[in-house]
């Protein structure tokens, strides 16, 4: 069997090439890729140890989370075709109407 | 858990549920409405139905409170679905929070929504996200902390962007829904490291489990990213600058539903979560989320006041008061020890986001009104308000003046209460900090007051109408923080009663 640790490392570098699409990515939408790839870390980290304590609480959330990344895609694709239809554009550092 | 959660309850058990289930149906009878009447004159029947649903759940939640369902003397807190909810004093409490503020939200929509369409959508998105903060304070496993986050916090992203062709609202939607896609995968991360460490998803287990655990580094990274969640929700630093932009451009009405329900609600989870998956005193050593909480609820004050002090426009300076009030809430967690009055401090903490439940809503209920006169924006357009509408001045005065913690107002007992809480913890530096950002936020809440009462207007403006919904919803709000100075006997004692059996 594999070392749990090993599965660790895998979700935390999922985790972190997540992480830096949304801190150097300015299209919403590889901004939202980026956004699974993180919520998908913390699946295979839940799927990984239901294996390992021998109870299926894990699997069971990482179905809920799956279903729950896909609403928020849902929501986030809306919200970003409002903001094409406004700002002729998906670049997320092109809406500063307001200062930060 | 979850084999356990098809098995039948007992009929008796469910119904503690109701407060959530009317909220939710309320939503679904809204879109029923909509698909059988299209005519324009639904706007009012809408508004009356969500605001019924609404008060019905408010008065349900009322009701079980008073009884004592799910409190010590009926038999204490009712688990249902495998302990994955639990219906008790301080979710109840927290329900009553939630339910208030969606009936005085829904009520002024019905002004601000006269000339827009998908009115159904609206309301029933504001009763589905009420729903989801109900079952976030009844949530005791992480899977429902998580999946009721998200139906509370789903509507909120669409709400904020309602005002389609406003580019303000599009860019304010954008940006808390960026920010709250990449901290609640952040919180989902934190969840499962900590479902890595101990096996189980339920906050008793959890805690049964976190005694001794083999990787304590793992848990400790966990629960810092679960913070950051929480710090989301509750608009704290580091996760706190999606809220000037998003209250700032959402529909008014939305930014006080936003400010003051959907941060309760991610105190309720937070309050939960933490005192009951990792009691202090058992914790192995890097796990002490105590610490955590107190450099946030220091850096979340100041941070909100210093930079509510320097804005020109009302309502961002009121978005940044609600940071620095998430700030005075955060002591409740901060200031919690091993065998210290933690009741009492964390109960202070419920009545305060109870108060401010009324004032912040009320305050951002004003802007909706002012906006809908036409009037601008920044504190020089508020010259003069008093003489053309004295009576809403003289609410928006009560809620500028109970925010700062003056003494006649409801504002000024929670504060006294939670900052008294602090120093019986031993906690009085928290305490002084809290006092003198309470000190300086009186500065930029009283520019609001001189404005309206002193200085002379500006340029002429003709208020041209007196719109009936958003007059009711301003006044109530404002007689809610007059009345709760007398009534804040018996709302702290039940808060801290409540509070208590957490621990």
């Amino acid at each position: 069997m594999v070392p749990p640790q090993y599965y660790l490392l895998l979700s935390a570098a999922l985790f972190c090439i997540g992480l830096f699409g949304i801190l150097t990515r300015r299209n919403a939408l590889l901004f939202l890729m980026s956004v699974e790839l993180m919520l998908n870390a913390a699946n295979i980290n839940l799927v990984a140890f239901s294996n390992v304590w021998g109870n299926v609480t894990g699997q069971t959330f990482g179905l809920f989370m799956m279903a729950l990344a896909a609403a928020e895609v849902a929501i986030g694709i809306g919200i970003i075709l409002v903001l094409y239809r406004n700002f002729d554009d998906v670049d997320v550092t092109k809406a500063t109407t307001m200062r930060w | 858990m979850f084999d356990l959660a098809l098995q039948a309850e007992p009929a008796a058990t469910w119904t503690a549920l109701a407060p959530a289930i009317l909220l939710g149906l309320t939503g679904l009878v809204l879109l029923g409405i909509d698909t059988i009447r299209t005519d324009e004159a639904s706007n009012a029947l809408l508004a009356s139905v969500s605001a019924g649903g609404s008060l019905l759940a408010f008065g349900t939640a009322a009701w079980f409170l008073v009884a004592g369902t799910g409190q010590e003397r009926t038999g204490g807190a009712i688990t249902l679905y495998g302990d994955a909810l639990v219906v008790d004093g301080m979710s109840l409490f927290f329900t009553l929070i939630f339910t208030i503020v969606t009936a005085m939200v829904v009520v002024a929509s019905y002004d601000y929504l006269r000339d827009h369409e998908h009115r159904a959508v609206f309301y029933s998105l504001v009763l589905f996200a009420a729903t989801g903060m109900t079952l976030l304070s009844m949530a005791n496993s992480l899977a429902t902390v998580f999946v009721s986050l998200e139906l509370a916090s789903l509507p909120s992203y669409a709400l904020v962007a309602f005002l389609k062709n406003d580019k303000g609202s599009v860019e304010a939607g954008l940006k808390y829904f960026l920010i709250g896609a990449v901290s609640s995968a952040v919180f989902a991360f934190g969840i499962s490291l900590v479902y890595a460490v101990t096996g189980s998803l339920v906050l008793g287990d959890v805690a049964a489990a976190v005694n001794a655990p083999e990787m304590a580094g793992v848990l400790g990274i966990g629960v810092l990213m679960m913070i950051g969640g929480f710090a989301f929700k509750t608009a704290s630093v580091p996760f706190h600058f999606w809220a000037p932009e998003a209250y700032e451009g959402a529909p008014a009405p939305i930014s006080a539903f936003l400010s003051s329900a959907s941060k309760a609600a991610g105190f309720a989870v937070a309050f939960r979560v933490f005192v009951e998956a990792f009691p202090l005193g058992a914790l192995p050593a890097g796990v002490d989320w105590v610490i955590a909480f107190q450099v946030l609820a220091v850096v979340t004050m100041t941070l909100g006041n210093f930079a509510a002090a320097t804005q020109e426009k009302v309502k961002r300076m009121l978005a940044y008061s609600s940071i620095g009030h998430a700030g005075y809430a955060l002591i409740g967690l901060a200031a919690l020890t091993a065998g210290g009055p933690n009741g009492d401090v964390l109960g202070a903490s419920m009545a305060h986001l109870l108060v401010y439940g009324f004032m912040n809503t009320g305050a951002f209920l004003f802007i909706a009104l002012v906006e809908h006169w036409g009037v601008g924006r920044t504190f020089e357009d508020y010259n003069g308000l008093a003489s053309t509408a004295p009576i809403a001045a003289v609410a928006m005065t009560v809620f500028m003046f109970s925010l700062a913690g003056l003494p006649p107002f409801g504002g000024f007992l929670s504060k006294y209460a939670l900052f008294y809480s602090a120093i019986e913890a031993g906690f009085w530096w928290l305490a002084a900090v809290g006092a003198i950002n309470s000190a300086l936020s009186l500065f930029y809440y009283s520019r609001v007051v001189k404005a309206m009462w002193i200085e002379s207007p500006s340029g002429d403006f003709e208020i041209q109408s007196r719109p009936v919904g958003l007059y009711a919803a301003v006044i109530f709000a404002g007689l809610g923080t007059l009345l709760l100075l007398p009534a804040f006997g018996p709302v702290i004692e039940t808060a801290q009663t409540v509070a208590a059996t957490l621990f």
